[in-house]
Order: C-alpha cells, then sequence, then structure tokens
C-alpha cells in the first residue's frame, strides 16, 4: 500500500516521458529535419576534408565521434568536444560544409530519455527510478500472489469493468481492470528497462557477461581491447615544438589510421549502415565502430586497432549469449523499434494503461482515505504467512535496493513509528 | 524473528551487491578474433641515395607467424610527389618479411604495409624521414594534419 503511493508519481513520470520517448526517431527527424537532410551530388569528400570544416570552425576541439551518413540524402554527423561541451556537427559530405550544429545537451529527446532514465539527478536519480521499477516488480507480483489463491468470482472486475453495479463498483473497476491488463505489460516494460540501471542492471550485466551467455565484453560493460602497439613504434607529433627540438627517430613511427580507412573497413564488414565511429582519445586505444540500430539481430560493437587497422574483436547480435540475445531484444521492444509502428502503439497502449491506472488508484485511494491519517491496511497480516515473507526476502535479494528500502522502513518503524503514538496512530499500525 | 528474516535479507542483499565484477578473461568466453599483429621496422637513420631495408614482422597470438597469404609493401612521399606502387615483400623466415629500398630525395616518407592471413587483414602506415626534413613538412607535421590525409588531395 505505502509503496503504491509512493511510487505512484515516479511509475506515472516513467510512462508519460517513456510514451514520448517511443517516438524519438519520428520526432528527431521532424526537428533536427534541415540538419539531417542534404541534396545528393556525384561524389562525397573524404571524411579527412569534412573534417578540415570542424578544425576550421573549432579549431582546439577534439573529434570524438564521427557518424557517416547512412543513405546518400543524410548528413555525416561530426561529435566534437571542447571545454565541457559536447556538440554535434552536421557535414554535408558533398561540399564539406556545416549544415548546423546542436549542442548534445540541448537535445529535447536527450532530457526526456535523462528523466525517463535518471530523473535529471544523476546517479541518485537513476537509484530512485531502479527502486521505483524493482518495486513495481515486487508489488506486481506480491499482488497477484495475494490475488490468486481466492476463489475466483467470476470475471468482472478483472478482465472487464462491471457496468451495471453503480459508481463505486464502477470507479473500482476502471481502477482494476485496466490495472489487470496492464501489469502484464508493465512487467515486460520494467524487465526489459532493468538491465539499463545503474545498479542492478551493471550487475546483472557483469554477471551475465561473466557467464559467457550474455553480452560480449565491452558491448554493454567491460573494457574494449587495445590497440597492440609499443609506444616507441609510435610516431610523435612535434606539437607544440617551435624548431624541431625533438629527435628524428622518435617521429619515425606509426601513424594511426585515418578515418577515412576505418571507414573502408567497416564497409568490408558489412555493418548496419547508422553506424557511428568512436575515435580513440588514448595512444593504446581502438577505433570502435558501434550500432544500434531498431533490430537487435542487426546490432553490432567492433573494435579496430589504431594503427594496423587489424579487427580485434568483431561482436555481432550472433555472438552474444543466449541471455544477451534475450536482454538485447528486451531493449529494442521495449524502446519500441523492434517491430516498428506496431510495437511503438503496443508500448504506448501500455503506458497509457499505467498512467489511467496510476490517476485513478490515487483517486480511489483519495475517496476511500479517512480525515486522518494514511488509511493504509494494517499490516501484520502481511506477516502471518511464512510463504509471503519468504517471497518477500527473495525478492529483497533479487533487487537489493527493494531489500535496501524495506530494511531502512523497518528502522524507521523501529526507531520512530513504534516509539510516537501520534505517529503511529497516523501510519494506522 | 522478524529480525532473523531482516538479517537474511540483508546479508544476502550485500553478498549480491558485492559479488559482480567483470572478470578479466571474459572476452576469451565469446567469438575471438585472433587477429594479426604486425611491428614495423626501419632504420633510424636513414640518407638519400643509400640503399637501406624495411621490414615487416608478424605474428598471432604472441607466436610468430609461419608464412602470411600475402604481405605488400608502398611507398609514399608525404606530398603525393613520389610513389612505388604495391609489391611483394621478401619472405625470410617465420612471419619476417623484407624490401630493399633506395630513396633519391629527402623529405617525409610512408611505408604502407598490407598483410593478410586467414582473413585478418593489416594495413599499417610507418612515418620515415629520409635525409632532412623540409619546412613545408615539418609544418604539416606540426599541424598534425598528415595522419589525417590518405591521398593528398586535390583541392588544395
Amino acid at each position: 500500500m505505502y509503496a503504491g503511493v509512493l511510487f505512484a508519481p515516479l511509475l506515472l513520470l516513467l510512462a508519460v516521458t517513456g510514451s514520448v520517448y517511443l517516438f524519438k526517431s519520428e520526432i528527431e527527424s521532424v526537428l533536427y529535419q534541415e540538419y539531417y537532410q542534404v541534396d545528393p551530388q556525384k561524389e562525397k569528400l573524404a571524411v579527412s576534408e569534412q573534417l578540415e570544416e570542424v578544425k576550421r570552425l573549432y579549431p582546439e576541439a577534439i573529434v570524438t565521434k564521427y557518424r557517416p551518413g547512412e543513405d546518400n540524402e543524410r548528413s555525416s554527423e561530426v561529435t566534437i568536444s571542447t571545454n565541457e561541451e559536447s556538440l554535434t556537427l552536421f557535414i554535408d559530405p558533398y561540399t564539406g560544409k556545416s549544415v548546423g550544429e546542436l549542442n548534445n545537451e540541448d537535445r529535447i529527446m536527450d532530457k526526456i530519455e535523462e528523466i525517463h532514465g535518471e530523473l535529471m539527478a544523476g546517479t541518485l536519480g537513476d537509484r530512485m527510478v531502479e527502486l521505483a521499477a524493482c518495486w513495481a516488480i515486487v508489488l506486481l507480483v506480491t499482488g497477484f500472489f495475494l490475488w490468486f489463491p481466492k476463489k475466483p468470482k467470476g470475471m468482472g472486475g478483472v478482465l472487464f469493468p462491471r457496468l451495471k453495479k453503480g459508481g463505486k463498483i464502477l470507479r473500482r473497476d476502471l481502477h482494476a481492470v485496466p490495472a489487470f491488463w496492464v501489469s502484464g505489460g508493465l512487467l515486460f516494460l520494467i524487465l526489459t528497462g532493468l538491465p539499463w540501471s545503474g545498479l542492478w542492471g551493471a550487475n546483472f550485466q557483469a554477471i551475465t557477461t561473466n557467464t559467457g551467455e550474455g553480452y560480449p565484453p565491452s558491448v554493454w560493460i567491460g573494457e574494449a581491447p587495445v590497440s597492440g602497439v609499443e609506444t616507441q613504434d609510435i610516431a610523435e607529433v612535434p606539437w607544440a615544438a617551435e624548431t624541431l627540438d625533438v629527435p628524428i627517430s622518435s617521429l619515425q613511427g606509426l601513424v594511426p589510421q585515418t578515418l577515412d580507412q576505418v571507414v573502408k573497413i567497416a564497409e568490408q564488414t558489412g555493418i548496419y549502415p547508422t553506424y557511428s565511429i568512436i575515435i580513440p582519445q588514448e595512444p593504446e586505444g581502438v577505433y570502435t565502430l558501434s550500432v544500434f540500430p531498431p533490430k537487435a539481430q542487426d546490432e553490432a560493437t567492433i573494435h579496430i586497432d589504431q594503427y594496423s587497422g587489424a579487427v580485434l574483436a568483431d561482436y555481432r547480435y550472433d555472438n552474444y549469449g543466449i541471455i544477451g540475445k534475450v536482454v538485447a531484444w528486451g531493449i529494442t521492444l521495449h524502446k519500441g523499434t523492434q517491430f516498428g509502428l506496431a510495437n511503438q502503439l503496443a508500448s504506448l497502449i501500455i503506458c497509457l494503461g499505467v498512467i489511467l491506472t496510476a490517476i485513478s488508484g490515487v483517486y480511489l485511494w483519495w475517496k476511500r482515505k479517512p480525515k486522518k491519517g494514511m488509511g493504509g491496511p494494517t499490516a501484520p497480516a502481511l506477516f502471518k504467512t511464512k510463504m509471503f515473507l519468504w517471497l518477500m526476502i527473495g525478492l529483497g535479494i533479487l533487487f537489493p535496493l527493494v531489500g535496501l528500502s524495506i530494511l531502512v522502513v523497518w528502522l524507521f518503524d523501529w526507531l520512530i513509528i513504534q516509539r510516537i503514538p501520534v505517529v503511529k496512530r497516523w501510519f494506522n499500525v | 524473528m522478524k529480525r532473523k528474516y531482516l538479517l537474511v535479507l540483508f546479508i544476502g542483499g550485500m553478498l549480491l551487491l558485492s559479488a559482480c565484477s567483470l572478470r578479466n578473461d571474459a572476452a576469451d568466453l565469446y567469438k575471438k578474433e585472433n587477429a594479426l599483429e604486425v611491428k614495423v621496422a626501419v632504420p633510424d637513420v636513414i640518407a638519400a641515395d643509400e640503399p637501406f631495408k624495411v621490414q615487416a614482422i608478424l605474428s598471432r597470438d604472441g607466436e610468430k607467424l609461419e608464412k602470411a597469404d600475402f604481405v605488400h609493401f608502398e611507398i609514399l612521399k608525404h606530398d603525393g610527389s613520389f610513389r612505388l606502387p604495391m609489391e611483394e615483400a621478401a619472405f625470410i623466415k617465420e612471419g619476417l618479411y623484407e624490401m630493399e629500398l633506395y630513396l633519391e630525395e629527402d623529405g617525409l616518407y610512408y611505408l604502407d604495409v598490407h598483410a593478410g592471413f586467414k582473413g585478418s587483414i593489416v594495413n599499417p602506415r610507418q612515418q620515415f624521414i629520409v635525409g632532412e626534413l623540409s619546412e613545408a613538412e615539418l609544418d604539416a607535421l606540426k599541424k598534425g594534419t598528415v595522419a589525417d590525409q590518405e591521398m593528398p588531395s586535390k583541392h588544395h
């Protein structure tokens, strides 16, 4: 009960932002149309020439990412970082001119994602979202457990609302019926969203990767391989040297692969065309080709030796372990991209259902709440069945944040509520 | 009674939270590439009009390679004014390939090695200097534009 009241607003927020985020690519293609679209001409310029425009505009910036356009009418994107800012420049690959730039912090869809993932409050927000999501699972599971053993009195009020039994019943059913239908969908969305979360997700990913059945390392967590080169074999760049004060021999050595070469290697790998190239910033770093397209089967993470151009690791969907594949599908289904419009609409319906349920739930609580106190049920019933207790402990261990919050609530109960009569009365325990 | 359960919960949760970091050898559990490794050797000092040797040493997984499928060397001058087209390098012994060269002009050069073995292809570019660098070459090095240029562009 209390967990429900506490986390309903959070779930509501997740459902609202999630509904919008489902249509990210549609919204962005309208918002940024002028940045995305270019007039196709005969020949594209070399990447190095496109980068010259970037260097001209931002001589001090570090180029961190390059995304070739996936078709003839799409601009290239160059991501740069200047002092603490990350900008994306859209370059017309035919003229080499910039057609626009975006501060990555100003992207509205990124903001929405940030609310959805961490309430715009960094790690704390991430943990709160995770806590709400885990508690939602606990509520769904325990709710099902509490509801199930009772003898069913017909499906009215569960599968469909009872329209002719008066306003009170109808109000109740308008909460309970969508809730039943939405529960399954919500459980699915939460379970597929959890692998993203900072604590549970990171641990889950580490455990599954360690078993050999998850994502290969570096796709989600873990380090990329390094370029196999010794420092003395790399050609030094006489950056600030006014005169040649570095020995000639140190200027001799390997030079990094050019982006043009990397694009060529990428094309040979047959990677999905919306890929990005993440540019190494350290001498031992690698070029990473990364693509997470709408369909899970097209995903790829490829690491290329910065100097030799050798493909050091080439992880496709087929190379994921079985859990990795399931999680990958879960993520594309969660984002509504796997099956296109049908997927988006199905997820939207679940989100709307969650919104309806949360609002009607709060309304119901408000209607029957006594003038004084929260109106929650008395607690001991919960702890009477051993089965239920073990279920809670199991869930508390499976979702450590839930376990932790139970401990905190118990401490709060033990130290404060049980000792101060007024508070005790208000909470109805 | 209640406290016993909470203790179980607490200990279980803490164990789970602290138990999971990624193993170092996790990559071995997934598809491996067995990529070709290449080391390029060029003399420290090279003078114009004097013969010198360039070498490529190929290995895989830390072991010297017996024989690659192909090893080609290609020489370019930084400004594109000179080019020795791709040519097969001589096989000396286990993974060691060599070519004798003779360059007439001072300047900044590249040796491009193209090698392949069982689907793994490498094409490192070794920068080397013959004699002295010109002012223009030194400037180019300082600007760091060299590495961004595959072929000298006609647009400049």
